[in-house]
C-alpha cells in the first residue's frame, strides 16, 4: 500500500510514552517525520520487543485535529490567536486571580506524562515563585496509593527491584493486574520465563477473567475490594504454620499501626505511626483465617492456604505484581502495605526474583514526577512540611525561605472541589484529561464551567478537557521536544527532539517559563529555548547530593538506553536496600538496610480489611469495574488518533456475564444503560467478549469519551494517598428492543 | 467465546442466516450457552499436591498460550523436517469455497472414520502422519467434535454447500447467534483473500487481516510443521500474538470526536 521508501530512515532511541513500562524503542526518522518504530535490541526494557501501542505510537504525532496553534474562547467557541497573545492572557489572568483572591486561588494540575523538567518547572513556578502548593498530578489519581504504600512500608517512593526480577522469579502472583493488556511486554517476559522453565507458575488473582487469565497457569476470581483480606489471610496462614522468616523479621522489620477510624476521603490524613509488636500483628491476623477470607472474597480457603505455602516456600522466588486496580481503593495504601507485609514476613524483598512490584500506568510514573515536587505535599526531593527541605529548595531556587508554604496544597479531588466552590479561580491543566478521568465527572464538568473561573489547558488534541478551556496552549509531544522520563522500575530514559513540533507547539516547561517571565519572575528561569532541558536538569540534580538519590548528568542519559536511578559512582541501583547491591545501603546492617526509615527497618503495618464506600445493594445490584484495554491508553486522546489502534477497538462497551444478561433479556451488542447514584452512560452490551466478568459484575473500559464511565464513580478516596476508587455499585437497564434482524 | 466476531461470518453462511434469523428459538440459544460454559480451567495445578477447586471459564484464545513450543518448531531435533506439509497457499485456498469458509477434507475417509468422527486423533495435536507422509494440519477448535458438520469430503463439495438440515440449528451450534445476526446485517466485508502483509524492517507488526471466529488459536495455522509455509510466523515462541497483532474493525475508519451530546453538560458560563 505504502510507496517504497527511497532512503533509509535514521534510527534514534526513545522510551515508549504509551504506558509506564517504558520500552526502549528505535524511532525511524526520515525527512523530518517520525515514520517507523522498532524495538531497541540494546534496551534492557523490552529487549527489542514492544506492543501494538508502541509499534504504532508515532502516528499519534500527526493525527487529525492536532492542536498546532493557541486557541482562546470567544463567544463560546475556541478560535486561534497568536501564541504570544495567549501567553500574555494566561499571565494576566493568573496574576489577577492571585491579587484578587489570594495565592491559593490558583492551581496547576499536571500528570506523570510530564517529563521531569516540566514537573520541576511547575513546582518551581507555583511553590517557589507564586508561593502556593496547589500543584498536583493525575499520578495521584492512578498511583497515589502506590507511592503512599512504598513511603509508609519502606520510607521511600520508587520500586525496590525491577523488571529483571521477572527473569529470576519462580512464581508470579498477579493481584488484579491484567498485564496481558496493560503491560504486555512485562507479561510476555513472564511467559518467556515460564517457557524456559516450565516449573514457573503464573497465578492470576483477579476480579474477572481476562486475557491474562488465559495465559496464566491458574486463574482465581475474587470479589472486588477483598484483596486486603486475602493478603491478611495468607499472612495468617504463614504465621500459624510458623513459616515466617524469623531471622529476617527480627533483624529488618518493625511493626506499626495507624489510625483506622477515618472516614472515606473528605481530607488527607497524615499518618502518625504507633510502635507495636509482633504479638499485636498476630492478634490482628487472628481475625483473618482463610475461612473468613473465603466468606469475604469468595476465594476458597484451600486456595489461600496453598498461596501461603507458595509464598513461604524457601526454594521459590516470588514476585507479586499489582497495579491501578488494587491501588484504586478507598483503602489503597493499606492494600499496598498488606502486600509488602507478605514479602517482609517471608524475607522475599530486594533480591533477584523476590520482588513486590507495583505497576503504574504513566510514562513518568517511576517516582520521578513525585520527586520533582509536583504533588501538593512535595518539594523536589522533599516535603513541604519539612523545614530542611524548604530551606534547601529556597536556596537552590533563589527565593526567600518563607515564600515556600509549609502547608500542603490541594490534592487532585480537593483541587477540583475547590474549583466547584470558587476557592480556586484559575486552573492550568497540562497534558491530562480530567474531564474524562475524574470520578463523579458531572460535578467537576459543571465546576469547570462555572462563571468567574479561568481554565487553561495545554494539550495536543481536542478532548473533553479542552472543551471547558478558556485558553488552549499547543503542547509539543514526545519526540517533538527533548525530555526525560522515569519508568516504574526507576529507569531514567532520555529522548531528544527528533521532529519539529506541530505549528507553534512547545513544551509545557517552556510555556510556564514564558508565563513566569511575564509575571516578573524571569530571573528564576534564566534558561534559553534550545538548551532549557539540560539547564533545568542540572539545577534539579542539585537536590540530589545524597547517594540514595544521585542523578546522572544529562550527557550520560543521552548516551545510554536508560539508567536505573540512583546512579552512585557509575553504579546503577538495581535492587534497593540489599547491602550487596544498593550503593546507598550500609553493609554494617546485615544483608539489608532499609534506610528509608530512620530506624533502618522496613515496616509491617497492621491493616484491617474494611468494606468499600459503596457495595452492590438492592437498588444497585452490580459491581462496576473500570479499566484499560490493550489498544488504548488513558482517555484515548492519542491512541484513538492512531488508525490501527482505533480500528482495533473503536468503541467502549459494557461486558456482562452471560447469565446476568439472560436474566434481563439482554443480547450481545444490544445498547444498554448503566446507572449509579451519580450518573448514567449508554453503550453496547458485550457477552463473552475479550474479558469475562463473573456474575454480578460488569466491566467498562475507560478510553472512550462517548462512554464517560467515570461519571458513575463516587468521590471516596484513600485518606492516606488521595487516590479515588475505580469501582462502584450500578444497575443495568435495557435501552430498547432490537428489530427482528 | 472468541472476541472480535464482528463481520465474522462467511458470506454463504450469512446468506443462509438471513433466511434463518426468523427461526431462532430459545432452544438453540440454550445449546450455545451450554457449550460456552463447558470449558473450565484445569484445576489442581496450583503448586504440587492438594488440588484446588475449578475456576472461571476460559476462552479458546487461552489455547494459544498453552500450545507446547515443541509443537511449533520446524526442523527441531524432536520433529525432523522431512517434507513438513505439502500444502501451499494455492492448495490452502482452493480447498475453501471463499475466504473464511471451512476447508473441505482433501483425503478420503475410511468408513470407520466417517462413522466415528475421529478427526481429532490427528488434527488436535498434529504431528507426522506416515499414512500421508506429511505433518498434519492442526485444528484451531478441537473442542468442536462434529467435524463433518462443516468440513465435507472431496466429492461432496462444489462451491458453497450449506448443510441440508435446518441451518438455524446447525450453524448455531458453533456460531454465536448474535454474531450470525451481525454477519447477516453486514455480510462478509470482502470476498478477496486477506493480503499477506509480511512486515519489513521499519513497518509495525501487521494487523490481523481476517476475523477470528473459531480461529482464536493463532499458532495452529501460523506455526509448526503442519502449517502452510507462507502462513508461518518466524517467531512462534512469542506466545502472546495479540500483544502486537490486533484485529481491525474495517468499518471504523478514523476516530472523530463524538457529537456535542457527549460533551460536558452545559454550565452557566457561555
Amino acid at each position: 500500500m505504502e510507496p517504497l521508501r527511497r532512503t533509509a530512515p535514521v534510527w534514534t532511541k526513545a522510551p515508549c510514552r504509551l504506558c509506564g513500562v517504558g520500552c526502549g524503542l528505535l524511532i525511524g526518522i526520515e525527512d523530518g517525520r517520525a515514520l517507523a518504530v522498532k524495538g531497541d535490541p540494546e534496551a534492557p526494557v523490552g529487549r527489542g520487543f514492544a506492543c501494538v501501542k508502541g509499534y504504532h505510537s508515532v502516528r499519534a504525532l500527526d493525527g487529525p485535529g492536532r492542536i498546532a496553534r493557541a486557541l482562546v474562547r470567544r463567544n463560546g467557541a475556541l478560535v486561534p490567536i497568536p501564541l504570544g497573545e495567549a501567553l500574555d492572557l494566561v499571565a494576566r489572568r493568573l496574576g489577577e486571580a492571585v491579587r484578587a483572591h489570594g495565592k491559593d486561588s490558583v492551581a496547576l494540575y499536571g500528570s506523570a506524562q510530564w517529563t521531569i523538567p516540566d514537573a520541576y518547572v511547575a513546582s518551581k513556578l507555583f511553590k517557589g515563585a507564586l508561593g502556593t502548593n496547589n500543584v498536583d498530578s493525575s499520578s495521584r489519581l492512578h498511583a497515589g496509593s502506590a507511592m503512599a504504600g512504598l513511603e509508609s512500608s519502606f520510607g521511600l517512593d520508587g520500586a525496590i527491584g525491577g523488571y529483571e526480577d521477572i527473569d529470576h522469579a519462580d512464581l508470579f502472583v498477579l493481584w488484579d493486574a491484567n498485564l496481558a493488556e496493560t503491560d504486555p511486554v512485562l507479561f510476555s517476559r513472564m511467559l518467556e520465563r515460564r517457557r524456559r522453565n516450565p516449573a514457573v507458575q503464573i497465578i492470576d488473582l483477579a476480579t474477572r477473567t481476562t486475557r491474562t487469565s488465559y495465559g496464566a497457569s491458574q486463574s482465581i476470581i475474587f470479589t472486588p475490594h477483598t484483596a486486603l483480606a486475602i493478603a491478611n489471610a495468607i499472612a495468617h496462614e504463614i504465621v500459624a504454620r510458623r513459616w515466617t522468616h524469623r531471622e529476617f523479621v527480627d533483624r529488618h522489620v518493625a511493626f506499626k499501626s495507624g489510625r483506622t477510624d477515618f472516614p472515606f476521603g473528605d481530607d488527607l490524613v497524615l499518618e502518625d505511626p504507633v510502635d507495636v509488636a509482633w504479638d499485636d500483628y498476630v492478634d490482628l491476623l487472628a481475625a483473618y483465617s482463610p475461612d473468613r477470607a473465603e466468606r469475604l472474597s469468595d476465594v476458597p480457603a484451600a486456595t489461600i492456604r496453598r498461596l501461603a505455602s507458595l509464598y513461604a516456600d524457601r526454594s521459590r522466588r516470588v514476585m507479586s505484581v499489582w497495579g491501578p486496580s488494587l491501588n484504586a481503593d478507598a483503602r489503597g495504601t493499606w492494600v499496598n502495605n498488606a502486600l509488602y507485609n507478605l514479602h517482609l514476613l517471608v524475607g522475599k524483598v530486594g533480591s533477584p526474583g523476590d520482588g513486590p512490584l507495583c505497576v503504574t500506568g504513566q510514562p513518568n510514573g517511576g517516582c520521578a514526577v513525585h520527586d520533582a515536587g509536583s504533588l501538593a505535599h512535595t518539594l523536589p526531593r522533599g516535603l513541604v512540611r519539612s523545614p530542611d527541605d524548604r530551606r534547601r529548595a529556597a536556596e537552590i531556587w533563589g527565593v526567600p525561605e518563607e515564600r515556600i508554604d509549609p502547608k500542603p496544597g490541594r490534592p487532585v479531588l480537593a483541587m477540583f472541589r475547590a474549583l466547584d466552590r470558587g476557592d480556586v479561580r484559575f486552573l492550568w491543566i497540562q497534558g491530562t484529561n480530567p474531564m474524562l478521568s475524574l470520578p463523579h465527572l458531572d460535578r467537576f464538568r459543571r465546576a469547570a464551567r462555572r462563571p468567574d473561573r479561568f481554565i487553561v489547558v495545554s494539550e495536543a488534541y481536542p478532548t473533553p478537557t479542552t472543551a471547558v478551556a478558556d485558553v488552549v496552549l499547543p503542547a509539543a509531544m514526545w519526540l517533538e521536544r527533548e525530555g526525560i522520563y522515569a519508568n516504574m522500575e526507576r529507569r531514567l530514559q532520555h529522548f531528544g527532539r527528533m521532529v519539529p513540533p506541530a505549528g507553534e507547539a512547545a513544551s509545557d516547561a517552556w510555556h510556564m517559563i514564558e508565563v513566569a517571565r511575564r509575571l516578573g519572575f524571569g530571573d528564576l528561569f534564566p534558561w534559553d529555548p534550545s538548551r532549557h532541558v539540560e539547564q533545568i536538569w542540572e539545577e534539579y540534580r542539585r537536590f540530589h547530593a545524597d547517594p540514595a538519590s544521585a542523578l546522572p548528568p544529562l550527557a550520560a542519559l543521552r548516551g545510554r538506553a536508560g539508567v536505573r536511578w540512583p546512579l552512585v559512582e557509575e553504579r546503577e541501583t538495581r535492587y534497593r536496600y540489599s547491602t550487596a547491591r544498593d550503593p546507598a545501603a550500609d553493609p554494617a546492617r546485615g544483608a539489608f538496610d532499609f534506610y528509608g526509615h530512620p530506624d533502618h527497618r522496613a515496616w509491617i503495618w497492621l491493616r484491617p480489611h474494611r468494606p468499600p464506600a459503596e457495595s452492590p445493594d438492592d437498588a444497585y445490584p452490580l459491581w462496576l469495574v473500570t479499566g484499560s484495554v490493550l489498544e488504548h491508553w488513558g482517555g484515548g486522546a492519542m491512541t484513538r488518533r492512531i488508525p490501527t489502534l482505533h480500528r482495533g477497538l473503536p468503541n467502549g462497551y459494557v461486558e456482562i456475564h452471560r447469565e446476568d444478561a439472560a436474566a434481563q433479556g439482554i443480547r450481545d451488542r444490544e445498547p444498554v444503560r448503566l446507572v449509579s447514584r451519580r450518573g448514567a452512560i449508554e453503550a453496547e452490551a458485550r457477552i463473552d467478549y475479550r474479558s469475562q466478568p463473573p456474575r454480578g459484575l460488569v466491566f467498562v473500559p475507560s478510553f472512550d469519551e462517548a462512554v464517560p464511565i467515570h461519571r458513575l464513580l463516587g468521590e471516596a478516596f484513600c485518606p492516606l494517598s488521595g487516590q479515588p476508587g475505580r469501582t462502584c455499585a450500578v444497575r443495568l437497564e435495557r435501552v430498547g428492543t432490537r428489530g427482528a434482524g | 467465546m472468541i472476541p472480535d466476531r464482528r463481520g465474522a461470518l462467511p458470506a454463504g453462511l450469512a446468506l443462509g442466516i438471513v433466511l434463518a434469523v426468523a427461526a431462532v428459538t430459545a432452544a438453540t440459544a440454550a445449546v450455545v450457552a451450554v457449550k460456552r460454559e463447558s470449558k473450565r480451567v484445569d484445576a489442581g495445578t496450583l503448586g504440587s499436591g492438594t488440588p484446588v477447586p475449578a475456576l472461571a471459564p476460559i476462552a479458546s484464545e487461552a489455547e494459544v498460550f498453552r500450545t507446547p513450543v515443541a509443537m511449533l518448531a520446524i526442523g527441531d531435533p524432536a520433529t525432523p523436517r522431512r517434507n513438513a506439509n505439502p500444502r501451499t497457499l494455492h492448495t490452502y485456498r482452493i480447498r475453501r469455497a471463499y475466504p473464511g469458509a471451512p476447508p473441505r477434507i482433501p483425503h478420503g475417509l475410511t468408513s470407520e472414520e466417517f462413522r466415528t468422527n475421529t478427526c481429532n486423533n490427528c488434527h488436535q495435536r498434529g504431528g507426522y502422519s506416515p499414512r500421508f507422509g506429511a505433518y498434519v494440519p492442526v485444528t484451531p477448535h478441537p473442542e468442536l467434535e462434529a467435524c463433518l458438520q462443516c468440513h465435507l469430503g472431496d466429492d461432496e463439495v462444489t462451491g458453497v454447500v450449506l448443510p441440508s438440515h435446518d441451518p438455524s440449528t446447525i450453524c448455531r451450534q458453533c456460531h454465536d447467534p448474535d454474531a450470525l445476526q451481525m454477519a447477516a446485517a453486514r455480510a462478509w466485508p470482502s470476498s478477496a483473500w486477506p493480503r499477506l502483509s509480511r512486515s519489513v524492517p521499519g513497518d509495525p507488526p501487521p494487523p490481523i487481516p481476517h476475523d477470528l471466529e473459531l480461529r482464536g488459536n493463532c499458532v495452529t495455522c501460523h506455526a509448526g510443521p503442519g502449517a502452510v509455509a507462507e502462513l508461518r510466523t518466524d517467531h512462534p515462541e512469542r506466545a502472546n500474538c495479540r500483544q502486537c497483532h490486533v484485529t481491525q474493525d474495517a468499518e471504523s475508519g478514523t476516530f472523530s470526536r463524538p457529537s456535542p451530546s457527549a460533551e460536558p453538560p452545559a454550565g452557566e458560563r457561555p
